[in-house]
């Protein structure tokens, strides 16, 4: 076929090709169209993270959800299915009403004030002040040691014989404190939590940096205190970037294992050596899995919690109605329908 | 998007991926509850690697042992809650380091230990008859410990109740140094302890003593043996912490931990052991087998200070247990028993045996190999001595098969720190540890059967 009856067939002139289910020979295939690109690379983009969902994240999944009906540890040959008794057993065990308490205790601390503390220095640090960029770098810098290193560096100085904490009480002739047992060392994690602030001063920055600045001189021209010009323009623009840290905040809090951390020996044997006022939730499902060999009751804790969390989310997407502005509402954002130069 | 005949639509693949992800999620259960736990631990003919489970100091011992014998090991950090996961998949090491005292009835009752009698009966390095007695805490009948099927081997071990004391310490606070041949009361002890404790502003500056040994129940448990009764009971399904003489050890330790004198479940070392705090000379008195001779004998000035003693005895009934002998065991499940069983030998009966033996940090677990303790120095003949006297008085405590001695040692964390504080009374103390461990005890009791 000559180049001619090509072009005479794609300009749809040329005679009809001898077979209907073979193009002649010497034709190219019709390029793909865009929406079948399109659907080709959403399975090559998607199939990996199916894949890695099924095998790392459903399987365990299942695999605790069905654990959470038995009486297994794990290792005997002889558990049985028991039903609703190990979710029966979370609510009215007090070892585990307690410690979901002191989770909850500890979240409401610990998130309103490393949100609060991270905004106040992201305000502080968006200032047009000399050497931002340093002062940026300190505070940010402890965000970046890693957390055991962090709780290394507590547990030394907190230590009750040979820490600088009571060092410096020494100096004063005050009595030396027993910072790392009950009932100092939720202080003391609670200050450990409070190190990685820096975290989210950043983002608060982030938030600080894309309020538009005509905003602030606006309320100025109009009268308005810099108090006021924070808690009416600046605090209602930066909300959504304050529930998101509250949401990750409490979320991040309700499975935390830090006390884990300044205990320093994530063993079986160390996790049931957590001072009482830190041990939380998730010290409790480590111990009740591997110290105790409960991983029925574990995995039930494990169910519980995930419950526990989707129903605070909720409830937080719920309450955040009203107190969160965005500037473009989510559910109404639509996508922009394609242009090319303007001319659809 | 319309999705042509035959095709799959992106909400049909999500739907089949989510389909495949319950899927996934119901397979564990289907095979739980078929699984009738005979893996038959085939072993990889002639596989030249094997996988060991052990301590990271032991990392670089385990490969050269290993390569001297042609073997390639595959080395894994020790990690309790791995170690778990890796059976419970039914995939374990082939070789696992563990403490025989305590390991042994938990994971033999649940069957998960290989029987090691028939490798023994073939073996020419290691011979049940060169076998220190220590050895039978590795063997467990299906009711006690130190009968039936030996299950592992001890690489070296102490009698962790006797202690270390500094002379120097001990002569600045002019007390008398602990004989050699008697052993002290545990009142006696508590009061040199007392004596040797220094203070400033609230705070300990030197310890006097640790009397936490391997762990607190342990400790309690040899204690309440050498006061004449037993923690456990004969068919090791429940404890008894009221019984006279279980209270007498609760009460001396009660007292121990409230004159804060040493570390204990309320205000433990931060060090995580003694040889920091005792090398620092923050600590007078060790509660600590011979094996800390090993670390001791690295440092010439604390070596020259240095002394060992017997275990101290709560009553007339004189005991000098070993709560850890630790060594190794094959996993039932173990992909390559025979490699295991090659390194085995080699490491418990060869050269690194002997080498382990001059060392200092343990007492060898053959008798052969007894001579090869190190007695160059005052310090090391003086332990030696103390050491062969102590060992007549060694015995096998038996551990229940149905908890891990960190569930136990879970619970004394939970009382004891409070009843330490709260100046609660012995017997009640007695009362909530019974209720809370039994209650344990009997849960993995309707396990194993």
């Amino acid at each position: 076929m000559s180049t001619g009856q090509l072009t005479d067939q794609a300009a749809g002139t040329g005679t009809a090709p001898s077979s209907p289910s073979r193009p002649p020979a010497g034709t190219t295939r019709r390029p793909p169209s865009l929406r079948t690109r399109r659907a080709r690379a959403f399975y090559v983009f998607t199939v990996p993270w199916v894949l890695g969902f099924v095998a790392l994240t459903a399987f365990p999944l299942g695999y605790a959800l069905w654990l959470s009906f038995t009486n297994a540890d794990g290792l005997s040959q002889n558990s049985r299915f028991v039903g609703l008794d190990n979710y029966r057993e979370v609510f009215t065990d007090p070892e585990t009403m307690d410690s979901l308490w002191r989770t909850g205790v500890f979240t409401a601390i610990t998130v309103p004030l490393t949100i609060a503390a991270g905004l106040l220095l992201a305000v502080l640090v968006n200032q047009p002040i000399r050497a931002r960029g340093v002062f940026r770098t300190l505070l940010y810098l402890p965000a970046v040691v890693p957390p055991v290193g962090a709780a290394l560096t507590f547990k030394l100085i907190f230590d009750r014989d040979s820490g600088s904490a009571n060092g410096v009480l020494d100096i004063a002739g005050i009595n030396g404190i027993n910072w790392l047992v009950d009932p100092y060392a939720r202080w003391v994690l609670i200050v450990l939590t409070m190190w990685a602030v820096g975290n989210g001063m950043i983002i608060s920055l982030a938030g600080l940096q894309d309020i538009p600045r005509e905003l602030g001189e606006a309320a100025r021209v109009d009268g308005a205190s810099p108090w006021q010009s924070f808690t009416r323009i600046t605090l209602p623009l930066l909300s959504p970037v304050i529930f998101f840290q509250v949401v990750t905040g409490i979320i991040g809090s309700l499975q935390s294992f830090m006390p884990l951390l300044i205990a320093l020996d994530p063993t079986p044997r160390g996790v049931t050596a957590v001072p009482e006022s830190n041990y939380f939730y998730m010290i409790n499902v480590f111990a009740e899995y591997f110290a105790n060999g409960r991983y029925g009751y574990a995995s039930a804790l494990l169910w519980v919690l995930f419950a526990i969390i989707c129903v605070v989310t909720f409830v937080i997407f719920k309450l955040s109605k009203g107190a969160v502005f965005y500037s473009v509402e989510p559910e109404q954002a639509k996508p922009k329908a394609r242009t090319i130069g303007g001319v659809r | 998007m319309s999705t042509p005949a035959g095709s799959l639509g992106r909400r049909q693949f999500l739907a089949a991926s989510a389909g495949a992800a319950l899927a996934a999620t119901a397979l564990p259960g289907c095979a739980a509850s078929v699984d009738d736990g005979s893996g038959d631990g085939g072993t990889k003919g002639g596989s030249k690697t094997i996988t060991v489970m052990s301590t990271e100091d032991d990392k670089k011992v385990l490969q050269a042992a290993g390569k001297g014998m042609g073997l390639k090991v595959n080395f894994v950090a020790l990690d309790p809650t791995k170690l778990n996961a890796m059976l419970a998949a039914k995939n374990p090491p082939d070789l696992v380091r563990g403490l025989g005292a305590t390991d042994t009835a938990y994971f033999a009752a649940r069957g998960l230990m290989t029987d090691l009698d028939p490798y023994f009966a073939k073996s020419s390095l290691l011979k049940v008859s060169d076998l220190d007695p220590v050895n039978d805490v590795w063997r467990f009948d299906g009711k006690k410990q130190g009968a039936g099927p030996r299950y592992g081997m001890a690489k070296d071990y102490s009698q962790d109740q006797m202690f270390w004391y500094r002379t120097d310490m001990l002569e600045a606070a002019k007390l008398d140094m602990p004989s050699e041949t008697e052993p002290l009361s545990y009142d006696e002890w508590l009061d040199m302890g007392k004596q040797l404790t220094k203070r400033r502003l609230g705070k300990v500056k030197v310890y006097g003593m640790n009397a936490s040994g391997l762990g607190t129940f342990t400790q309690l448990m040899g204690m309440t043996v050498s006061a004449g009764g037993n923690l456990f009971a004969e068919d090791l399904a429940s404890v008894d912490f009221s019984s006279p003489e279980a209270q007498k050890a609760l009460k001396w330790y009660l007292e121990y931990a409230r004159a804060d004198i040493g570390p204990n479940v309320a205000n433990p070392n931060p060090d995580g052991w003694d040889w920091p705090t005792y090398q620092a000379g923050r600590m007078a008195m060790a509660e600590d087998g011979y094996w800390f001779g090993g670390a001791i004998g690295a440092d010439p000035k604390v070596s020259e200070v240095s002394r060992f003693a017997p275990a101290p005895q709560l009553g007339s009934n004189r005991v000098s247990p070993c709560f850890g002998a630790t060594g190794f065991w094959i996993p039932k499940a173990a992909k390559n028993k025979d490699g295991a069983w090659k390194f085995f030998e080699e490491y418990f009966g060869g050269k690194p045996a002997e080498e382990r033996a001059a060392g200092g940090w343990g007492i060898p677990s053959l008798k052969s190999l007894r001579p090869k303790m190190p007695q160059s120095t005052a310090f090391q003949k003086q332990a030696f001595k103390v050491q062969e006297q102590e060992l007549e008085h060694f015995s096998v405590l038996t551990f229940t098969p149905y908890a891990q001695l960190a569930a136990l040692d879970g619970v004394i964390n939970k009382v004891l720190p409070k009843a330490i504080k709260g100046k609660t009374s012995a017997g009640k103390v007695a009362d909530e540890l019974n209720q809370l461990m039994n209650d344990q005890i009997a849960k993995g009791k309707e396990l194993v059967g």
